[in-house]
């Protein structure tokens, strides 16, 4: 254990030199006295490498030897493990991540501190980031726009991923289970002196599922996706270095929209990222960075006779260069401070233009140790854009240590989301059904257009609505937490939090069509919050056996709604043909696909005679609502809800010869599917896994 | 508590009303106020979905307690999801009758037991633009679900107001459009449109309440 652990702070050491190097030997100092409270380090709440658990802010932290346990090959699969997060599909196919009842479009999902792009329909995709080459998972809750600007509303999830260490090995890993779904990852890594490298190759494949066989499609189509990354350091001296890392990302799938329509759809991802990072002395410490990426969507359908019905593409590029600088001017006072700028495009089929945004911004944390006890943490955010109003983003955060058992920790942020490109330039007229989708600047000119072309029956929003901006969607968080430690086995922790949103942006019809469908566009209309208690358990008897447990109670409401029910102004049946009553308060159930509770337990026990490690995990959730069924508009405790469930998996591995490693486990052992309502459970996996070290 | 509030004071003013009219000799005692149950409304149309309706309208009295041919003497008729009201003009479709009396409607939100007064401000009439009570789903009475159940359910909280050809009131609420009002109907089993509602009809002229 000991020994794992300080591995770890020396990879995190290479990694990190270009952080205050003051901090660094402050830290390492004030741990190595006592190995055994060795804790692990995460840099996504400060930007600076930080101890978990002195930590003002609720975080957490995933590490490598979890996700190796768990056998875990997507991002996906072990998200939805952890305390408060689910990810919930998207009708688009992709997997978004709820982190405390926030949707997946307010979680910034950043690799190495730098963002991932392709909200096409604003969910991430987080099925998309295998996680073979991934050194820890890092998830920051609570809005977080201080330092990362725009997304970070409800939080930030860092991926971070392998870098180069001394030597020269290898790993290979395979794993296949079930619906002939076949994994594939191998890392090479060398580093001697100054120049090191880490190349990673991964193809995943699947023959996709399909849960409703009284239809022609299958819930999800077979595809094949690759991903490679090569990462490259060079150490100039002890007080420079330099980081590039590339990654490439290319899936293939079959994309069937009915029994005629059948056709492609292609991802194409890159991203470049480039960190110079230099020590000027103890106290000042600066990187630069740049950082590009593309994202290239592309799907066609073809008639059965082949010819075209269809074809949409998407292609967005992200670039940043950002200066930050570390000047530690006594080992109890900490600032980080930076400079960057976004330059975003997109080239979109159903665009009414090419848009480019262009936004500049600067950001200062202060981390002040006052004395053994009481940390403070102060930062804010300016963001200028070229299309919004500019969003200033201040936060604080503070921990009071009562003693080595007892902790408090509270924090407040502003959180903010910037309207995406399809907010307000979308232009589209759905082919077959009729319907009209228009973002918010879209409507002045498309309107005119459509009335001219007789398609318009009834204005029902005027377009003098359309003059102001859309705000952006912004929320103030609070996060108040306890840790406690109730013994060296036991550690509990809870955090209450509160997000109030406002401005959210949701969809209208702003208009009728002659066809008898509506055209719709974007509007600030909502204030909602989601509120609740986390609380999470771990208990480690004895070396060989951890338990962990999680749970999470939450409310998310809209306000608008909780006052029409107060009103009485909300109505339901107990059956369709009976008759109508009025609701009260306590019968709204909240917003959409939010469980009331989520938990989750896991074991891990450790067989160290045998090289065997073990471990069962289940989670849980809690009924939750996916639509209005009893057509009052509202989600209300009469509608038909979805059923609670749980799910459990179980892994065995047994290491041979110490370099060979089989696994084998089951995922989702009894086999819960729910087919009208949950398309992301595919139902039992059985899978085997080899994985070889040289 | 509004409603709460309100239906107190309206039974206070019942009561009020009640003793100033047993002071007055003349007056003639008012007629019972019940509620009525009308189920399997058979309400046929031709064409629809994007074809011109047709048919003939199911005509309904309130005075009579039931349907009726007569081409004066009905307030209400139901055709598919339409119901049209004996007051106003026609909006063209075919076999529409021409409207005699002087019935008008409006939908107030509530329930059969909160929805106690006439407020005779927000009553229309049929137009040859529209329907005193507006057609398609969420606007009117019902909510179509769409795929994959097509259900036809009334919405809830909407209580059909209506002034009668002759100028009395009565107030609606429609239970179910499937034949035999089924508590979980199927709109691939169950034979459409056959409207079953519950009424309360206020024969005394003048009577603005339901109590």
């Amino acid at each position: 254990m000991n020994l794992n652990n300080k591995y770890f702070l020396i990879y995190f050491l290479l990694f990190f030199t270009s952080v205050s190097f003051a901090q660094q030997t402050k830290e390492i100092a004030s741990d190595s006295t006592k190995v055994e409270n060795l804790d692990e380090v995460i840099i996504t709440a400060t930007r600076t490498i930080r101890q978990l658990s002195s930590l003002p802010l609720p975080a957490q932290i995933i590490s490598k030897k979890d996700i190796k346990q768990s056998n875990s090959v997507r991002l996906n699969d072990i998200l939805n493990e952890q305390t408060g997060l689910i990810t919930v599909p998207d009708f688009g196919g992709g997997e978004g991540i709820q982190l405390q009842g926030l949707d997946s479009q307010y979680t910034l999902i950043l690799v190495d501190g730098v963002p991932l792009v392709g909200r096409s329909a604003g969910t991430l995709d987080i099925s998309r980031v295998t996680i073979g080459n991934i050194k820890q998972i890092e998830v920051v809750k609570g809005a977080s726009s201080s330092l990362y600007g725009s997304e970070a509303l409800g939080g930030v999830i860092n991926i971070i991923t392998e870098t180069p260490k001394n030597g020269f090995y290898g790993n290979a890993n395979y794993r296949v289970g079930s619906f002939n779904t076949n994994d594939i990852s191998t890392t090479l890594n060398y580093k001697k002196k100054k120049f090191g490298v880490t190349t990673f190759f991964n193809r995943y494949s699947s023959e996709g599922y399909d849960l409703d066989t009284s239809d022609d499609l299958k819930t999800v189509d077979p595809f094949s996706n690759y991903t490679l990354n090569a990462k490259v350091t060079y150490d100039f001296s002890d007080k420079t270095d330099l980081l590039i890392s590339g990654k490439y990302y290319t899936q293939n799938q079959d994309y069937n929209a009915s029994t005629t329509l059948k056709g492609e759809s292609e991802l194409n991802e890159w991203n470049t990222h480039l960190k110079l990072s230099h020590t000027y002395n103890e106290k000042w410490s600066s990187y630069f960075e740049f950082y590009a990426t593309r994202y290239k969507a592309k799907d066609f359908l073809n008639n059965e006779d082949g010819s075209r019905f269809s074809d949409s593409y998407y292609n967005q590029l992200l670039i940043r260069p950002e200066i930050r600088a570390t000047y530690n001017p006594t080992e109890k006072n900490a600032f980080i401070g930076g400079v960057g700028f976004n330059h975003e495009t997109l080239d979109r089929t159903d665009f009414l233009i090419k848009p480019e945004f262009n936004s500049p911004y600067v950001y200062l944390q202060y981390d002040g140790k006052f004395n053994e006890k009481l940390n403070l943490i102060l930062g804010a955010r300016f963001d200028s854009h070229s299309k919004y109003k500019s969003q200033f983003s201040p936060k604080a955060a503070v921990r009071y240590e009562f003693n080595e058992r007892l902790s408090i920790k509270g924090s407040a942020g502003y959180g903010f989301k910037a309207p995406d490109f399809r907010q307000l330039y979308f232009d589209f007229s759905n082919a077959t059904v009729g319907y009209t989708v228009l973002g918010y600047n879209a409507v002045s000119t498309a309107i005119p257009k459509l009335e001219a072309q007789g398609e318009i029956a009834n204005i029902i929003v005027p377009l003098s609505e359309f003059e102001n901006e859309l705000n952006t969607e912004n929320s103030i968080s609070m996060n108040l937490g306890v840790d406690y430690k109730l013994s060296s086995e036991i550690k509990l922790g809870v955090n209450l939090f509160r997000n109030n949103i406002d401005d959210l942006i949701d969809t209208r019809i702003i208009a009728t069509k002659t066809n008898g469908q509506s055209v719709f566009s974007y509007y600030n209309v909502n204030k909602v919050y989601t509120q609740g208690l986390e609380f999470n358990a771990s208990w480690k008897p004895i070396n060989q056996l951890k338990i962990t447990g999680g749970y999470q109670l939450l409310f998310a409401k809209d306000k608008d709604a909780e006052k029409a029910f107060e009103n009485g102004e909300v109505f339901a049946r107990e059956n369709p043909s009976s008759p109508s009553f009025q609701l009260k308060k306590e019968d709204y159930f909240g917003l959409y696909n939010r469980s009331r509770h989520m938990a989750n337990l896991k074991v891990f026990y450790n067989i160290p005679k045998w090289n065997l490690d073990t471990n069962i995990r289940g989670t849980y959730r809690s009924e939750y609502g996916l639509l209005d069924s009893n057509g009052n508009d509202y989600l209300d405790t009469y509608d038909d809800l979805v059923d609670g469930y749980a799910i459990i998996d179980f892994a065995v591995n047994k290491t041979f010869y110490k370099n060979y490693q089989l696994g084998f486990g089951i995922d989702n052992i009894f086999d819960f599917t729910d087919t009208q309502n949950i398309s992301n459970i595919a139902g039992r996996i059985i899978y085997g896994k080899l994985n070889i070290q040289f | 508590m509004n409603t709460i509030k309100s239906i107190k004071f309206l039974a206070i003013l019942a009561v009020f009303i009640g003793f100033t009219s047993c002071d007055d000799d003349d007056s003639t005692p008012l007629l019972d106020i019940e509620t009525q149950t009308i189920a399997n409304l058979h309400a046929p149309q031709s064409g629809g979905q994007g074809q011109p309706v047709s048919g003939a309208f199911a005509k309904f009295s309130f005075s009579a307690e039931t349907t009726t041919t007569s081409d004066t003497d009905w307030d209400i008729a139901f055709r598919g999801t339409s119901i049209i009201v004996n007051g106003g003009v026609s909006l063209g479709t075919a076999d529409e009758p021409s409207r005699t009396g002087d019935a008008a409607a409006y939908i107030a939100n509530g329930t059969m037991a909160s929805v106690t007064d006439v407020d005779t401000t927000l009553f229309v009439q049929d137009s040859d633009t529209g329907y005193a009570i507006a057609t398609g789903s969420g606007n009117g009475w019902y909510t179509y679900a769409g795929p994959p159940s097509h259900l036809i359910t009334p919405t809830p909280g909407k209580i059909l107001v209506f002034k009668t050809r002759d100028g009395k009131y009565a107030k609606v609420e429609i239970l179910s459009y499937y034949e035999n009002a089924p508590a979980n109907p199927d709109a691939f089993v169950d034979a459409t449109p056959y409207f079953t509602f519950n009424y309360v009809y206020q024969p005394n002229a003048g009577e603005m309440t339901f109590e």
